[in-house]
C-alpha cells in the first residue's frame, strides 16, 4: 500500500498548475515531433536540454516523459497517412494502417491506434506503477558488480540483439563508448583524448552527439539520398471513429500488444521493434478476417500500435529503478536527470519520492491529454504533415544549432556538431544503428566507475564478477545474448540445408 | 549490390579500424595513475580501443568477402546520390558556425535556413528568406526570453 500512498502525493505534484502545464507542453510536443518526418523525441528532448538546465527538475522531467510518449501517439498518425513512417516503432503500423488508409479506412486506423494507445499507456502506467517498488527492492541490495553486470546487459542487447547486424551494432557501441571517454577521468582527473583541446575537457556534450547524429546526419541523408522520393499523403476524410465492429476487432490486440510492449521495454531488451513485430505476427494468426493481412486489417494496426506505447512507458522501468537507459531517448533522458545532479536508481525513490512519483503520476493524466489531443484534433496535427520538405529539414538545423551552440555559445560546438554529422550520415548510409552510440556515451563512464569501484572493494580482484551469484549471472545472461543468435542461426541454416 | 557500394563499406570498416588503432597509440600518453583498484584511467580506453580495432577489422573483411551481411536493399536509393543538395546544406552548418559569433543568432540562422532550403530545391529564396527570418526570431525569443539561454545578437544587437 505504500506505493498508492506514494502515487496519491505524486498527483499531488502532478496536477499543481504549473506541472500541469509542462506535461501539457510535453505531450504536446510529443505529438508533434512524432507527427513530423525527421524529427524523433530523442533529438527533441536533447534540443531542450540546454534550454532547460535553470528550470524546476520535477517539471522539466515531465515535459521530457511527455514527449517521450507522447511521440508514440503522433507517429501512428503519420505511418498511417503517409508512406513514410514517423518514428521507428511504428513501422509495422506504416504497413497494415497505410493500407486502410489507401482503402478508405484512415479514420477507424487512426481512431484504433490513438485509444490503443491510451489504453496501452494507462495499462502500462498502471504496471510501471506496480513494478517499480519491487524492482527498487531488489535494487537496494545491488553493488557495483551488479550495477556492472546489468549495464554490461544493457549494452549487449541495445547492440547485439536489435538490429539487422549484431557486429554493426557492437561497432557503434564501441564507437558511443569512445565518446564517452573524453574529458576528464573522473576519479583520477587525468585528461583523456582531448587533444590538447580545452574545449573537450568537459568530454563531449551528448546534445552535440544527439543533435548530430539525429538532426545533421538525417538532414544530410535526406538530401542526398531520399529528397527526389516523393511522399504521397492519404486523404482521411476527416471523421476518426470507429464502428461496433471495430471495436469488437480491436479490444484484444489492445490488451496482447500491451501484455508484450510492457515487459519488453522493461526488460534491459530495449526498444519497441522486437515487440511490433511479435504482435504483428500474433495478431496475424489469430484474426478471423486473415483475408484482410495485406491489405489493410485493422489487428495489425491496434496491436502493434499498443506494443509500442506500452514499451515505450516500460523502458521507464529500469531507467528510474536502475539508471539504466535502453534507448536512445531513455538515455537522453537519463542525462536531463544528471543536468540536475540526479542519479535515478533505487535511493532516488528514497532521497526525491515527490519527483519520482510526480512524474509516474503525471503519465496517468498526459495519456488522458493525449487522447482528447489525438482523436478530435488529430486534423490539426495532420496539417503540419503538410509543411514543405526544404521548409521542415531548415527549421530542424535552425533548432539543431540553436541547441549545440546554446550549451556554451562556443563555435566549437558548432563544429563538432557537423563532424558528428558526418558520421550519422554514413551511419545511416551503411544501416548503422545510432541508438548504441547514445546508449553507450551516457551508459559508458558510469559503466567504468562501476567497474573501478566493484574492484576497489575487492582490491583488485578481477573474481568478484564471477563468484558473486547476481553479478555473475546477469554477466552470463549478457554473454547468452550475444553468443546465442549466431549460433541458433547456424543451425537452423544447417537444418534447412539437410531437409534440402 | 554493385562493387562501389562494397568499396564505400569497407572504407567506412577500414576508418573504424583506424580510429581503434588510434585509441590504442593514444592510450598510451595517459599518465597511469595508482589507484586502490589496480584499474587506472587507461584500462577502459585500451578495453574500446581494442574493441574498435577488432570490429573495423570484421567489417572490413566482410565488406573485401562479398560485402556487410544483412543490409537493407538499396536498389532506386542510394544509386542517385545528389552531392549538390548534401554540399549546400553542409555548406549551411560551416556558414552558421563562421558567422554566428559576429553576425548574431538571427542573421546566421536565417542565412543557415535559405541554404538547406535551397539544397533541398527550394526555388523561392525570398520567401525562404522572410520564412526564415521570421522563424529563427521567434524561436530566438522564445529561448532567451521565456527559457533563459543566452544566444548572440550580434549586428542585431541594438534592437
Amino acid at each position: 500500500m505504500d506505493a498508492l500512498h506514494a502515487l496519491l502525493e505524486g498527483f499531488g505534484v502532478a496536477l499543481s498548475l504549473s506541472n500541469l502545464m509542462w506535461g501539457f507542453v510535453g505531450v504536446t510536443l510529443g505529438t508533434a515531433v512524432g507527427v513530423l518526418p525527421g524529427v524523433g523525441p530523442a533529438l527533441s528532448i536533447a534540443l531542450l536540454l540546454p534550454a532547460t538546465s535553470k528550470i524546476d527538475p520535477t517539471g522539466a522531467l515531465i515535459m521530457f516523459a511527455g514527449i517521450y510518449y507522447g511521440a508514440m501517439f503522433g507517429g501512428s498518425t503519420t505511418s498511417i497517412l503517409l508512406n513514410t513512417p514517423g518514428e521507428s516503432a511504428t513501422i509495422i503500423t506504416a504497413m497494415e494502417g497505410n493500407l486502410m488508409a489507401k482503402a478508405g479506412r484512415a479514420g477507424p486506423a487512426l481512431a484504433t491506434s490513438a485509444i490503443g494507445s491510451f489504453v496501452a499507456g494507462t495499462l502500462a502506467t498502471i504496471a510501471l506503477t506496480l513494478v517499480s517498488p519491487i524492482v527498487v527492492d531488489v535494487a537496494l541490495k545491488f553493488g557495483p558488480a551488479e550495477y556492472f553486470a546489468v549495464m554490461v546487459l544493457a549494452f549487449t542487447t541495445v547492440s547485439a540483439v536489435l538490429g539487422a547486424s549484431p557486429l554493426r551494432g557492437v561497432a557503434a557501441l564501441f564507437f558511443g563508448l569512445y565518446l564517452g571517454l573524453m574529458g576528464i577521468d573522473t576519479q583520477t582527473g587525468q585528461a583523456r583524448f582531448t587533444f590538447g583541446i580545452p574545449e573537450l575537457l568537459d568530454g563531449v556534450d551528448v546534445v552535440v552527439v544527439a543533435v548530430g547524429l539525429f538532426a545533421v546526419g538525417e538532414t544530410l541523408y535526406v538530401a542526398t539520398y531520399l529528397n527526389r522520393i516523393a511522399d504521397r499523403m492519404e486523404n482521411f476524410g476527416g471523421k476518426v471513429m470507429m464502428s461496433a465492429q471495430d471495436w469488437a476487432r480491436s479490444w484484444k490486440p489492445w490488451l496482447r500488444g500491451t501484455a508484450l510492449g510492457f515487459p519488453f521495454g522493461t526488460l534491459p531488451a530495449g526498444g519497441a521493434e522486437i515487440p511490433t513485430f511479435l504482435s504483428y505476427a500474433i495478431e496475424r494468426k489469430l484474426t478471423r478476417h486473415p483475408e484482410e493481412f495485406g491489405k489493410g486489417a485493422i489487428e495489425g494496426v491496434a496491436g502493434p500500435e499498443a506494443a509500442n506505447n506500452a514499451s515505450a512507458t516500460g523502458t521507464l522501468v529500469p531507467l528510474l529503478t536502475l539508471g539504466l537507459p535502453t534507448t536512445a531517448t531513455a538515455a537522453i533522458i537519463l542525462a536531463a536527470f544528471q543536468q540536475y545532479g540526479l542519479q535515478p536508481g533505487p535511493l532516488l525513490f528514497e532521497t526525491q519520492p515527490e519527483l519520482v512519483w510526480g512524474l509516474i503520476a503525471s503519465m496517468y493524466v498526459g495519456n488522458v491529454i493525449l487522447l482528447i489531443l489525438n482523436l478530435p484534433l488529430v486534423g490539426l496535427w495532420v496539417k503540419l504533415l503538410a509543411i514543405p520538405r526544404p521548409l521542415l529539414y531548415a527549421g530542424i538545423l535552425i533548432f539543431a544549432t540553436l541547441g549545440a551552440y546554446g550549451l556554451r555559445n562556443s563555435w566549437f560546438d558548432l563544429l563538432l556538431l557537423y563532424v558528428i554529422g558526418l558520421a550519422g550520415f554514413l551511419m545511416r548510409r551503411y544501416d548503422v544503428p545510432v541508438a548504441p552510440v547514445i546508449v553507450g556515451m551516457i551508459l559508458g563512464p558510469l559503466a567504468e566507475s562501476q567497474f573501478r569501484r566493484a574492484l576497489a572493494i575487492s582490491q583488485g580482484d578481477l573474481s568478484v564478477f564471477i563468484t558473486q551469484p547476481i553479478a555473475a549471472g546477469i554477466l552470463l545472461v549478457a554473454a547468452l545474448t550475444v553468443l546465442v543468435p549466431p549460433v541458433w542461426r547456424r543451425v537452423a541454416a544447417r537444418r534447412a540445408a539437410r531437409q534440402r | 549490390m554493385s562493387a562501389r557500394t562494397h568499396l564505400g563499406e569497407a572504407a567506412v570498416s577500414l576508418g573504424l579500424l583506424a580510429i581503434g588503432a588510434f585509441v590504442l597509440i593514444d592510450t598510451g600518453s595517459i599518465p597511469a595513475a595508482q589507484t586502490y583498484s589496480g584499474v587506472g584511467p587507461r584500462f577502459f580506453p585500451y578495453l574500446v580501443g581494442v574493441g574498435l580495432a577488432v570490429c573495423g577489422a570484421l567489417l572490413a573483411w566482410r565488406a573485401l568477402a562479398g560485402g556487410w551481411r544483412a543490409m537493407p536493399p538499396d536498389e532506386g536509393v542510394h544509386d542517385r546520390p545528389d552531392w549538390r543538395a548534401f554540399a549546400l546544406v553542409s555548406a549551411g552548418v560551416v556558414v552558421q558556425m563562421l558567422a554566428i559569433g559576429h553576425a548574431g543568432f538571427i542573421i546566421a540562422g536565417a542565412l543557415l535556413f535559405v541554404l538547406v532550403a535551397r539544397g533541398f530545391g527550394s526555388r523561392r529564396l525570398i520567401l525562404d528568406g522572410v520564412i526564415g527570418v521570421v522563424l529563427v526570431s521567434v524561436a530566438y525569443l522564445v529561448f532567451t526570453r521565456l527559457l533563459a539561454l543566452s544566444l548572440p545578437a550580434g549586428w542585431l544587437s541594438f534592437l
